[in-house]
Protein backbone atom coordinates (compact mmCIF):
# COMPACT_ATOMS: atom_id res chain seq x y z
CA UNK A 1 0.00 0.00 0.00
CA UNK A 2 1.62 3.58 -0.47
CA UNK A 3 1.82 5.55 2.16
CA UNK A 4 2.72 9.21 2.63
CA UNK A 5 4.26 10.94 6.28
CA UNK A 6 2.40 13.71 7.99
CA UNK A 7 3.29 15.65 10.62
CA UNK A 8 0.93 14.86 14.33
CA UNK A 9 1.33 16.68 17.13
CA UNK A 10 2.64 13.85 19.03
CA UNK A 11 3.91 12.01 16.42
CA UNK A 12 5.35 11.54 12.63
CA UNK A 13 2.36 9.54 11.53
CA UNK A 14 2.84 7.58 8.48
CA UNK A 15 -0.56 7.93 6.04
CA UNK A 16 -2.04 5.46 4.35
CA UNK A 17 -3.74 6.17 1.11
CA UNK A 18 -7.54 5.03 1.80
CA UNK A 19 -9.03 1.98 -0.86
CA UNK A 20 -11.89 3.93 -1.75
CA UNK A 21 -13.31 2.99 -4.78
CA UNK A 22 -13.07 -0.88 -5.32
CA UNK A 23 -12.67 -2.32 -9.33
CA UNK A 24 -16.43 -2.93 -9.64
CA UNK A 25 -17.74 0.54 -8.77
CA UNK A 26 -14.55 1.80 -10.57
CA UNK A 27 -16.08 -0.20 -13.82
CA UNK A 28 -19.45 0.83 -13.38
CA UNK A 29 -18.45 4.62 -12.91
CA UNK A 30 -16.90 4.93 -16.27
CA UNK A 31 -19.08 2.77 -18.04
CA UNK A 32 -21.96 5.08 -16.40
CA UNK A 33 -20.02 8.17 -17.58
CA UNK A 34 -19.72 7.20 -21.18
CA UNK A 35 -23.18 5.75 -21.23
CA UNK A 36 -24.80 9.00 -19.92
CA UNK A 37 -22.66 11.11 -22.21
CA UNK A 38 -23.94 9.36 -25.25
CA UNK A 39 -27.59 9.35 -23.91
CA UNK A 40 -27.12 12.80 -23.41
CA UNK A 41 -25.73 13.75 -26.70
CA UNK A 42 -28.11 11.28 -28.66
CA UNK A 43 -30.80 13.12 -26.53
CA UNK A 44 -29.98 16.93 -27.66
CA UNK A 45 -29.67 15.24 -31.40
CA UNK A 46 -33.08 13.38 -30.83
CA UNK A 47 -35.00 16.85 -29.35
CA UNK A 48 -33.67 19.34 -31.19
CA UNK A 49 -33.31 17.82 -34.68
CA UNK A 50 -33.13 20.79 -36.94
CA UNK A 51 -29.93 22.76 -35.08
CA UNK A 52 -27.83 19.43 -34.83
CA UNK A 53 -26.54 17.23 -37.44
CA UNK A 54 -24.07 14.79 -35.86
CA UNK A 55 -26.45 11.76 -36.94
CA UNK A 56 -29.57 11.04 -38.62
CA UNK A 57 -32.64 11.34 -36.17
CA UNK A 58 -33.22 7.53 -36.73
CA UNK A 59 -29.48 6.88 -36.08
CA UNK A 60 -29.53 8.93 -32.79
CA UNK A 61 -33.03 7.09 -31.76
CA UNK A 62 -31.56 3.66 -32.06
CA UNK A 63 -28.01 4.71 -30.04
CA UNK A 64 -29.99 5.97 -27.69
CA UNK A 65 -32.12 3.23 -27.00
CA UNK A 66 -29.20 0.53 -26.85
CA UNK A 67 -27.06 2.96 -24.71
CA UNK A 68 -30.23 3.12 -22.56
CA UNK A 69 -30.66 -0.29 -22.04
CA UNK A 70 -26.69 -0.40 -20.99
CA UNK A 71 -27.10 1.83 -18.89
CA UNK A 72 -30.38 0.35 -16.85
CA UNK A 73 -28.03 -3.00 -17.01
CA UNK A 74 -25.27 -1.16 -15.42
CA UNK A 75 -27.59 0.26 -12.87
CA UNK A 76 -28.57 -3.05 -11.78
CA UNK A 77 -25.14 -4.45 -11.35
CA UNK A 78 -24.13 -1.20 -9.32
CA UNK A 79 -27.65 -2.04 -7.29
CA UNK A 80 -26.36 -5.71 -7.16
CA UNK A 81 -22.79 -5.17 -6.41
CA UNK A 82 -23.77 -2.73 -3.16
CA UNK A 83 -26.37 -5.18 -1.63
CA UNK A 84 -23.97 -7.95 -1.48
CA UNK A 85 -21.02 -5.80 -0.61
CA UNK A 86 -20.22 -4.43 3.30
CA UNK A 87 -19.83 -0.91 1.60
CA UNK A 88 -24.01 -0.91 1.39
CA UNK A 89 -23.40 1.39 4.54
CA UNK A 90 -22.02 4.29 2.05
CA UNK A 91 -25.67 4.37 0.65
CA UNK A 92 -27.03 4.49 4.28
CA UNK A 93 -29.59 6.71 5.27
CA UNK A 94 -28.89 9.04 8.15
CA UNK A 95 -31.50 8.28 10.68
CA UNK A 96 -31.01 11.27 12.95
CA UNK A 97 -32.19 13.56 10.55
CA UNK A 98 -31.06 17.07 13.18
CA UNK A 99 -27.42 15.81 13.12
CA UNK A 100 -27.25 15.09 9.02
CA UNK A 101 -28.75 18.95 8.13
CA UNK A 102 -26.28 19.95 10.47
CA UNK A 103 -23.29 17.97 8.90
CA UNK A 104 -25.19 19.24 5.59
CA UNK A 105 -24.86 22.89 6.18
CA UNK A 106 -21.01 22.16 7.54
CA UNK A 107 -20.58 21.12 4.47
CA UNK A 108 -22.21 23.55 2.48
CA UNK A 109 -20.04 26.34 4.42
CA UNK A 110 -17.08 24.15 3.64
CA UNK A 111 -17.51 24.74 -0.34
CA UNK A 112 -19.02 28.40 0.02
CA UNK A 113 -15.73 29.27 1.68
CA UNK A 114 -14.20 26.79 3.96
CA UNK A 115 -12.39 25.36 1.17
CA UNK A 116 -11.37 28.87 -0.20
CA UNK A 117 -9.77 30.19 3.46
CA UNK A 118 -7.88 26.41 4.11
CA UNK A 119 -10.38 24.82 6.82
CA UNK A 120 -10.26 21.95 7.75
CA UNK A 121 -12.30 19.20 5.64
CA UNK A 122 -15.89 18.71 7.89
CA UNK A 123 -16.21 14.73 6.78
CA UNK A 124 -13.35 12.40 6.84
CA UNK A 125 -13.70 9.95 4.13
CA UNK A 126 -13.56 6.35 4.70
CA UNK A 127 -14.51 2.84 2.59
CA UNK A 128 -17.62 2.74 4.47
CA UNK A 129 -18.73 6.55 4.85
CA UNK A 130 -16.78 7.75 1.87
CA UNK A 131 -19.22 10.37 0.86
CA UNK A 132 -20.16 13.71 2.57
CA UNK A 133 -23.82 14.45 3.36
CA UNK A 134 -24.21 16.65 0.39
CA UNK A 135 -22.59 13.92 -1.92
CA UNK A 136 -24.80 11.04 0.00
CA UNK A 137 -28.03 12.99 -0.28
CA UNK A 138 -27.65 13.68 -3.61
CA UNK A 139 -26.14 10.19 -4.89
CA UNK A 140 -29.20 8.54 -3.17
CA UNK A 141 -31.60 10.92 -5.10
CA UNK A 142 -29.44 10.41 -8.37
CA UNK A 143 -29.52 6.90 -7.74
CA UNK A 144 -32.43 5.50 -6.27
CA UNK A 145 -34.85 8.20 -7.60
CA UNK A 146 -33.73 10.22 -10.98
CA UNK A 147 -32.26 7.07 -12.32
CA UNK A 148 -35.19 4.45 -12.22
CA UNK A 149 -37.78 7.11 -13.10
CA UNK A 150 -35.72 8.22 -16.23
CA UNK A 151 -35.21 4.60 -16.89
CA UNK A 152 -39.11 3.79 -16.77
CA UNK A 153 -40.43 6.90 -18.36
CA UNK A 154 -37.46 6.25 -21.20
CA UNK A 155 -39.07 2.47 -21.61
CA UNK A 156 -42.15 4.00 -21.94
CA UNK A 157 -41.51 5.93 -24.94
CA UNK A 158 -38.99 2.97 -26.51
CA UNK A 159 -42.64 1.20 -27.22
CA UNK A 160 -45.67 2.92 -26.52
CA UNK A 161 -47.55 0.36 -27.62
CA UNK A 162 -46.52 -2.06 -25.24
CA UNK A 163 -46.82 0.05 -21.93
CA UNK A 164 -49.83 1.99 -23.14
CA UNK A 165 -51.43 0.99 -20.23
CA UNK A 166 -48.32 2.86 -18.25
CA UNK A 167 -48.29 5.71 -20.03
CA UNK A 168 -51.85 6.27 -19.66
CA UNK A 169 -51.82 5.86 -15.81
CA UNK A 170 -48.92 8.45 -15.52
CA UNK A 171 -51.11 10.82 -17.47
CA UNK A 172 -50.33 10.71 -21.12
CA UNK A 173 -47.19 10.60 -23.15
CA UNK A 174 -46.66 14.08 -23.00
CA UNK A 175 -46.48 14.18 -19.19
CA UNK A 176 -44.26 10.79 -19.70
CA UNK A 177 -41.97 12.72 -21.88
CA UNK A 178 -42.22 16.02 -20.15
CA UNK A 179 -40.55 13.96 -17.36
CA UNK A 180 -38.17 12.70 -19.25
CA UNK A 181 -36.72 15.71 -20.64
CA UNK A 182 -36.69 17.28 -16.82
CA UNK A 183 -34.33 14.15 -15.49
CA UNK A 184 -32.19 14.75 -18.98
CA UNK A 185 -32.09 18.15 -17.94
CA UNK A 186 -31.05 17.03 -13.83
CA UNK A 187 -28.62 14.31 -15.10
CA UNK A 188 -26.65 17.35 -17.28
CA UNK A 189 -26.87 19.59 -14.33
CA UNK A 190 -25.53 16.61 -12.18
CA UNK A 191 -22.94 15.38 -14.72
CA UNK A 192 -21.67 19.43 -14.89
CA UNK A 193 -21.23 19.89 -10.93
CA UNK A 194 -19.82 16.48 -10.58
CA UNK A 195 -16.93 17.45 -12.71
CA UNK A 196 -16.51 20.62 -11.31
CA UNK A 197 -16.26 19.02 -7.99
CA UNK A 198 -13.91 16.50 -9.27
CA UNK A 199 -11.74 19.18 -9.51
CA UNK A 200 -11.60 19.73 -5.58
CA UNK A 201 -9.40 17.10 -4.28
CA UNK A 202 -6.04 17.64 -2.96
CA UNK A 203 -4.40 18.33 -6.34
CA UNK A 204 -7.30 18.96 -8.82
CA UNK A 205 -6.20 15.79 -10.70
CA UNK A 206 -6.62 13.74 -7.41
CA UNK A 207 -10.31 12.74 -7.60
CA UNK A 208 -9.78 12.11 -11.31
CA UNK A 209 -7.04 9.84 -10.49
CA UNK A 210 -8.73 8.10 -7.77
CA UNK A 211 -11.59 7.06 -10.20
CA UNK A 212 -8.57 5.06 -11.83
CA UNK A 213 -6.17 3.81 -9.28
CA UNK A 214 -9.59 3.03 -6.33
CA UNK A 215 -6.97 4.81 -3.80
CA UNK A 216 -7.97 8.10 -2.59
CA UNK A 217 -5.22 10.36 -0.80
CA UNK A 218 -6.20 11.98 2.55
CA UNK A 219 -6.10 15.31 2.84
CA UNK A 220 -3.50 16.35 5.31
CA UNK B 1 -5.47 16.13 38.10
CA UNK B 2 -5.59 15.92 33.92
CA UNK B 3 -7.29 18.90 32.34
CA UNK B 4 -8.56 16.92 29.56
CA UNK B 5 -9.14 13.46 29.26
CA UNK B 6 -6.59 11.57 27.83
CA UNK B 7 -7.29 8.86 25.06
CA UNK B 8 -4.87 6.91 22.33
CA UNK B 9 -6.19 5.52 19.79
CA UNK B 10 -3.80 2.30 18.21
CA UNK B 11 -4.64 1.59 14.30
CA UNK B 12 -2.95 1.03 11.48
CA UNK B 13 -5.46 2.88 9.58
CA UNK B 14 -4.63 6.63 9.79
CA UNK B 15 -7.38 7.61 8.74
CA UNK B 16 -9.91 5.87 11.52
CA UNK B 17 -7.44 7.35 14.16
CA UNK B 18 -7.62 11.24 12.54
CA UNK B 19 -11.30 10.28 12.51
CA UNK B 20 -11.64 9.71 16.31
CA UNK B 21 -9.21 12.41 17.21
CA UNK B 22 -11.18 14.87 15.27
CA UNK B 23 -14.24 13.91 17.21
CA UNK B 24 -13.07 13.32 20.48
CA UNK B 25 -10.40 16.52 20.27
CA UNK B 26 -13.69 18.60 19.53
CA UNK B 27 -15.30 17.48 22.43
CA UNK B 28 -12.32 18.20 24.65
CA UNK B 29 -10.86 15.08 25.11
CA UNK B 30 -6.61 14.87 24.05
CA UNK B 31 -6.24 12.60 21.86
CA UNK B 32 -2.77 10.55 20.93
CA UNK B 33 -2.28 7.71 18.05
CA UNK B 34 -0.17 5.05 17.68
CA UNK B 35 -0.10 2.75 14.27
CA UNK B 36 1.01 -0.51 15.70
CA UNK B 37 0.24 -2.24 18.94
CA UNK B 38 4.12 -2.02 20.05
CA UNK B 39 4.05 1.91 19.08
CA UNK B 40 0.71 2.05 21.19
CA UNK B 41 2.26 0.01 24.18
CA UNK B 42 5.41 2.15 24.05
CA UNK B 43 3.00 5.63 24.45
CA UNK B 44 0.87 3.52 27.34
CA UNK B 45 4.47 3.41 29.45
CA UNK B 46 4.97 7.02 29.04
CA UNK B 47 1.91 7.70 29.17
CA UNK B 48 -1.58 7.65 31.24
CA UNK B 49 -4.42 7.17 29.62
CA UNK B 50 -7.90 7.28 30.50
CA UNK B 51 -9.04 5.96 27.55
CA UNK B 52 -7.56 3.40 25.01
CA UNK B 53 -9.04 2.34 21.50
CA UNK B 54 -7.58 -0.25 19.32
CA UNK B 55 -8.30 -1.56 16.06
CA UNK B 56 -8.34 -5.26 16.41
CA UNK B 57 -7.05 -6.61 13.30
CA UNK B 58 -3.48 -5.29 12.74
CA UNK B 59 -0.01 -6.14 10.92
CA UNK B 60 1.77 -7.05 13.88
CA UNK B 61 0.36 -7.47 16.94
CA UNK B 62 -3.11 -7.69 16.95
CA UNK B 63 -5.75 -5.64 18.81
CA UNK B 64 -6.48 -8.63 21.15
CA UNK B 65 -2.81 -9.04 22.28
CA UNK B 66 -3.01 -5.12 23.04
CA UNK B 67 -5.82 -5.71 25.17
CA UNK B 68 -4.19 -8.60 26.89
CA UNK B 69 -1.00 -6.78 27.59
CA UNK B 70 -2.83 -3.85 28.63
CA UNK B 71 -4.88 -5.97 31.09
CA UNK B 72 -2.14 -7.37 32.42
CA UNK B 73 -0.31 -4.50 33.09
CA UNK B 74 -2.81 -1.20 33.86
CA UNK B 75 -5.75 -3.11 34.69
CA UNK B 76 -7.52 -0.08 35.81
CA UNK B 77 -7.74 1.12 31.85
CA UNK B 78 -10.15 0.95 29.63
CA UNK B 79 -9.78 -0.43 26.51
CA UNK B 80 -12.63 0.17 23.81
CA UNK B 81 -12.02 -2.37 20.48
CA UNK B 82 -12.68 -1.41 17.10
CA UNK B 83 -13.89 -4.10 15.33
CA UNK B 84 -15.14 -4.27 11.07
CA UNK B 85 -17.81 -6.33 9.74
CA UNK B 86 -18.05 -10.29 10.57
CA UNK B 87 -15.92 -10.43 13.73
CA UNK B 88 -17.77 -11.77 15.83
CA UNK B 89 -15.67 -14.38 17.11
CA UNK B 90 -12.79 -11.74 17.82
CA UNK B 91 -15.27 -10.23 19.49
CA UNK B 92 -16.01 -12.79 21.70
CA UNK B 93 -12.41 -13.10 22.01
CA UNK B 94 -12.17 -10.08 23.60
CA UNK B 95 -14.92 -9.48 25.57
CA UNK B 96 -13.19 -12.30 27.96
CA UNK B 97 -10.54 -9.83 28.50
CA UNK B 98 -12.83 -7.75 29.81
CA UNK B 99 -12.67 -4.73 27.37
CA UNK B 100 -14.82 -2.34 28.33
CA UNK B 101 -16.94 -2.36 24.80
CA UNK B 102 -16.89 -2.73 20.45
CA UNK B 103 -17.20 -0.18 18.21
CA UNK B 104 -17.49 -1.59 14.88
CA UNK B 105 -16.83 0.35 11.42
CA UNK B 106 -18.03 2.67 10.08
CA UNK B 107 -17.55 5.07 12.96
CA UNK B 108 -19.88 7.89 13.67
CA UNK B 109 -18.97 10.75 15.70
CA UNK B 110 -22.34 9.57 17.77
CA UNK B 111 -21.00 5.98 18.16
CA UNK B 112 -17.24 7.60 19.07
CA UNK B 113 -18.64 9.90 21.75
CA UNK B 114 -20.70 7.63 23.47
CA UNK B 115 -18.44 4.35 23.41
CA UNK B 116 -15.81 6.49 24.94
CA UNK B 117 -18.32 8.03 27.79
CA UNK B 118 -19.46 4.72 28.92
CA UNK B 119 -15.65 3.49 28.98
CA UNK B 120 -14.69 6.33 30.80
CA UNK B 121 -17.62 5.82 33.27
CA UNK B 122 -17.90 2.05 33.42
CA UNK B 123 -15.25 0.51 36.60
CA UNK B 124 -12.88 -1.61 34.24
CA UNK B 125 -13.08 -4.61 36.63
CA UNK B 126 -17.27 -4.81 36.69
CA UNK B 127 -16.54 -5.23 32.99
CA UNK B 128 -14.44 -7.92 33.26
CA UNK B 129 -16.46 -9.83 35.77
CA UNK B 130 -19.68 -9.49 33.51
CA UNK B 131 -18.11 -10.85 30.56
CA UNK B 132 -15.73 -14.00 32.52
CA UNK B 133 -18.56 -16.10 31.88
CA UNK B 134 -18.31 -16.01 28.18
CA UNK B 135 -15.53 -17.95 26.80
CA UNK B 136 -14.48 -17.54 22.88
CA UNK B 137 -15.57 -21.54 22.21
CA UNK B 138 -18.70 -20.56 23.84
CA UNK B 139 -19.75 -18.88 21.07
CA UNK B 140 -21.64 -21.20 18.60
CA UNK B 141 -20.90 -21.12 14.59
CA UNK B 142 -24.74 -20.36 14.57
CA UNK B 143 -25.13 -17.81 16.44
CA UNK B 144 -21.93 -15.64 14.92
CA UNK B 145 -23.87 -16.99 11.25
CA UNK B 146 -27.10 -15.67 12.63
CA UNK B 147 -25.33 -12.22 13.59
CA UNK B 148 -23.57 -11.80 10.74
CA UNK B 149 -27.04 -12.59 8.81
CA UNK B 150 -29.03 -10.29 10.82
CA UNK B 151 -26.21 -7.52 10.00
CA UNK B 152 -26.63 -8.19 6.32
CA UNK B 153 -30.63 -8.24 6.38
CA UNK B 154 -30.28 -4.90 8.72
CA UNK B 155 -28.24 -3.30 6.09
CA UNK B 156 -30.22 -4.07 2.70
CA UNK B 157 -33.41 -3.12 4.95
CA UNK B 158 -31.24 0.55 5.47
CA UNK B 159 -30.29 0.94 1.57
CA UNK B 160 -33.83 0.19 0.53
CA UNK B 161 -34.94 2.87 2.90
CA UNK B 162 -32.70 4.90 1.81
CA UNK B 163 -34.69 6.18 -1.27
CA UNK B 164 -37.74 7.43 1.06
CA UNK B 165 -35.86 8.82 3.62
CA UNK B 166 -33.74 10.60 1.10
CA UNK B 167 -37.07 11.87 -0.92
CA UNK B 168 -38.35 13.26 2.67
CA UNK B 169 -34.96 15.38 3.54
CA UNK B 170 -34.95 16.54 0.01
CA UNK B 171 -38.32 17.98 0.35
CA UNK B 172 -37.26 19.06 3.60
CA UNK B 173 -33.93 20.63 2.23
CA UNK B 174 -35.49 24.19 1.11
CA UNK B 175 -37.42 24.79 4.54
CA UNK B 176 -34.70 23.66 6.78
CA UNK B 177 -32.34 25.39 4.88
CA UNK B 178 -33.79 28.82 4.99
CA UNK B 179 -33.91 28.20 9.04
CA UNK B 180 -30.30 27.15 8.62
CA UNK B 181 -29.17 30.77 6.67
CA UNK B 182 -31.50 32.71 8.89
CA UNK B 183 -29.83 30.99 12.86
CA UNK B 184 -26.63 31.51 10.84
CA UNK B 185 -27.17 34.79 9.73
CA UNK B 186 -28.94 35.98 13.37
CA UNK B 187 -25.64 34.42 14.94
CA UNK B 188 -23.12 36.32 12.71
CA UNK B 189 -25.20 39.65 13.22
CA UNK B 190 -25.26 38.94 17.54
CA UNK B 191 -21.61 38.20 17.56
CA UNK B 192 -20.95 41.54 15.25
CA UNK B 193 -23.31 43.64 17.63
CA UNK B 194 -21.16 42.28 21.03
CA UNK B 195 -18.16 42.96 19.10
CA UNK B 196 -18.93 46.88 18.49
Amino acid sequence: MTAQTIHHPSHQVQINKVYLHPLPVRIWHWLNALGFLLLIVTGFQIRYVDLFGLMSFEAAVKLHNWVGFGVIANWFLWLFYYMASDKVTNYHPDLDAKDFFDRYFRQVQYYAWGIFTGAERPHRVHPHDKFNPMQKLTYQFVMFISAPVTFLSGLMMWDVQRFAGLIEMAGGIRVVNTIHVFMFILFVFFIIIHAYMGFLGSKPSSHFKEMFTGYEEPHV
Amino acid sequence: MKAKPQVLVIDDDAVVSRSIDRVLSDRGYEVDTALSGEEGLKDIENHDYDVVFTDIKMPGMDGIEVARRIRDKYPLTPVVVITGYGTTENEAQASVLGVSGFVRKPLTPELIENITHKALEKPVLEVQAANEPAAPSAVPETSSGLAKAGRVAKNIALFLAAPFIALGYVIALPAVGFYMFARFALEALRKRRSAS
